[in-house]
């Protein structure tokens, strides 16, 4: 089986349904319940457990995910919607927080390693985390929110009521809580990150963070939205654009599953991607 | 996988990663029967590195009571669960199960502790192995009724089950020193470390979002100076230098003298495969059965020896432990005299030179010029 899905991926089989990317004018909205979006025609996308590298996960709690793509000429965006049952908006001690990602070629060709790209084959990675959604909605999940009893006297350098990240931002207290790119990782005000990556375990932070979104747990699913301009300024982009055709995946992790990095569950095809002129 | 030699169970592990071993490698000795779990070490280590945001309940170094106390809960009787009936030794060579021989699934056979499992890090403390009846008495050794101090920080592993766990690499061992550390801006917080860990000495960051770990002061031990939780021991129990492997053993190192030839100091739970480099000298009251399955099969000859020495037969090693809380500084090397044991620098310059006998004078009660009886003032 796992020799199966190996060869797969080498031959980057190719998804048969195309996504294609609505064309509209005006806004693209961040709400996934936007009338907008019935404008977009969905796809659903079979998912599976991460078999290729340990740690693995071999079952599978999340089968399937529904997306549908709209973008402005400008701008592209994603609705992404799964089944799942237990909504996990906390990343904690053993405790992980649900998430999705979207994957897209720097370059549209499906001879990239499904698995985060490979060497000299860059892939950008869209990831949506719950957890950053709960911070930016509800407050930073700091001690006093997870544990609101919890009795502290002092900490050293940082300014009472000591709440993080707004009393922590200075260089000695820092140094205790990771450094200065630790904090900044964890105040954008965006749930979305954007990674780069040449293969799995080599994910890494693009320096420029623009990609926006908005998750919604409603009913045993959640409703994710990920919008990112086609051509961000100072950073490097793949190719794609309105009129363009390229290629996508995706991955989702079950928080109450222990999903986290290489646990999770993804479609293993590369899956085309028209962007409507 | 690759395979790899590790002198402590005397046979290959698997590791996932191509490995030189460092140029030198950190290494901590502990005598067990001086801990008194006065927890100066605990406070040093906390005050000086988690004082932090989410460092709570981070303690790199701890102090916990054998066999009742564990940081985390129940962290060595997991272990040996994971580890199953299956650890047997065939002399000096283990032939069981490591952790690095992993599953279908996972690099490292692993457990994760939950967030309750770290807020008691005091648990057990004090409680002997068993009730004690009225009128035990404790006349010989080992002692039917016992208990022990096991002060604990990270072993920075030859192998790290930390550094092969983590899927993202953000966990290295240093060529310079052997230290192992997280890098805080390659962390994601999977905690793959927390869990492959045996001796769960990296910990989760819940609010920074990163995992943790004892970076034995490498700051300090750049500069040539040996750890806080090691200068700050009033029992001075511990002494921090450079083990080098059985094969390169020198015996004028403090470190090699006490693990390699007189093989009085020993790994802490070797069968994880890990090759750690904290070395315990075994508390000699506790009962051989247990330390051989904490200690492994060494720990007959050290009890032997431990025992011996108290009876002045190991000059020598006697001579050594005075070394131990005698200076910040790191030894490199050290030198017995007559009645002295000298402390020498990576250069051969002495840093420190302790008498082993203070000297002493007997002064009659009754002082014959003065006319006096003397109190018993100084």
């Amino acid at each position: 089986m796992r020799l199966l899905l190996l060869v797969l991926f080498l031959a980057g089989f190719g998804f048969g349904e195309v996504l294609i990317s609505k064309r509209i004018e005006g806004e693209i909205p961040l709400d996934p319940f936007s009338e907008v979006w019935k404008k977009a025609k969905a796809i659903t996308v079979p998912l599976a457990g991460q078999t290729v590298t340990k740690p693995m996960v071999i079952e599978a709690p999340v089968k399937e995910i529904t997306v549908r793509s709209l973008n402005n000429g400008k701008e592209i965006a994603f609705l992404l919607v799964w089944r799942d049952q237990t909504e996990d908006r906390f990343h904690l001690i053993n405790q992980f927080s649900d998430a999705v990602a979207v994957q897209i070629p720097y370059r549209p060709s499906t001879d990239y390693p499904i698995t985060m790209g490979g060497k000299g084959k860059r892939v950008l990675i869209l990831h949506w985390t719950a957890f950053r959604q709960e911070n930016i909605e509800n407050g930073y999940s700091d001690v006093a929110k997870i544990h609101p009893d919890y009795a502290y006297d002092w900490y050293p350098h940082a300014k009472p009521p000591y709440r993080y990240p707004e009393d922590w931002a200075n260089q000695y207290a820092l140094a205790y809580i990771g450094g200065e790119k630790v904090f900044r990782k964890n105040t954008f005000r965006t749930p979305v990150r954007e990674v780069v990556a040449e293969g799995f375990g080599s994910s890494t932070w693009k320096d420029v963070q623009t990609a926006e979104g908005k998750g919604v747990y409603r009913d045993g699913k959640w409703y994710v939205v990920i919008k990112r301009r086609f051509v961000v300024e100072n950073s490097s982009n793949p190719e794609w654009g309105p009129g363009k055709a390229t290629y996508i995946t995706f991955a989702v992790w079950d928080g109450s599953s222990g999903h986290r990095g290489a646990r999770k569950v993804l479609s293993y095809q590369w899956i085309k991607l028209k962007i409507e002129r | 996988m690759p395979k790899f030699y590790n002198w402590q169970i005397k046979r290959e592990v698997p590791y996932p990663y191509e490995h030189r071993r460092p140029k030198r490698q950190f290494a901590v000795v502990m005598d067990l029967n001086k801990c008194i779990a006065c927890q100066t070490c605990t406070v040093a280590c906390k005050t000086t590195w988690t004082p932090g945001r989410g460092q709570e309940y981070q303690l790199w170094n701890n102090v916990e009571t054998k066999p009742n106390g564990f940081y985390p809960l129940g962290w060595d009787v997991k272990l040996m669960e994971l580890l199953g009936e299956d650890q047997r030794w065939e002399g000096e060579r283990y032939v069981g199960k490591t952790v690095l021989d992993g599953t279908d699934k996972e690099t490292v056979i692993g457990w994760m502790p939950d967030d309750l499992d770290w807020t008691n890090p005091n648990i057990g403390e004090d409680e002997v192995n068993k009730p004690v009846e009225v009128g035990t008495v404790l006349e010989s050794l080992p002692h039917p009724i016992w208990m022990f101090y096991l002060p604990r920080i990270c072993n920075h592993c030859t192998y790290p089950a930390c550094v092969a766990a983590c899927p993202r690499q953000a966990i290295y061992k240093r060529q310079e020193d052997g230290i192992v550390l997280i890098d805080p801006e390659r962390c994601e917080g999977y905690q793959e470390c927390v869990k492959a860990c045996p001796y769960k000495k990296s910990m989760f960051n819940y609010v920074a979002r990163i995992s943790q770990k004892c970076i034995g002061c490498f700051p300090r031990v750049e500069q040539g100076l040996q750890p806080q939780c090691v200068i700050t021991c009033i029992g001075k129990i511990r002494l921090m230098g450079f083990i080098n492997p059985p094969e390169k053993a020198r015996r004028d190192n403090p470190i090699d003298f006490l693990v390699h030839i007189k093989k009085v100091a020993l790994p802490l739970y070797p069968q994880t495969g890990l090759e750690p480099n904290v070395y315990y000298i075994p508390p000699i009251n506790v009962p051989l059965d247990f330390l051989r399955q904490m200690f492994g099969p060494g720990a007959d000859h050290a009890v032997r020896t431990y025992m011996a020495m108290r009876e002045g037969k190991e000059p020598e090693l006697q001579a050594l432990l005075h070394l131990f809380g005698s200076t910040d500084r790191i030894v490199h090397s050290f030198v017995v005299g007559a009645n002295e044991v000298i402390g020498l620098d990576e250069k051969g310059e002495e840093i420190v030179r302790v008498p082993l006998y203070e000297p002493f004078q007997v002064r009659p009660h009754k002082d014959e010029r003065l006319g006096v009886v003397r109190q018993d003032i100084p």
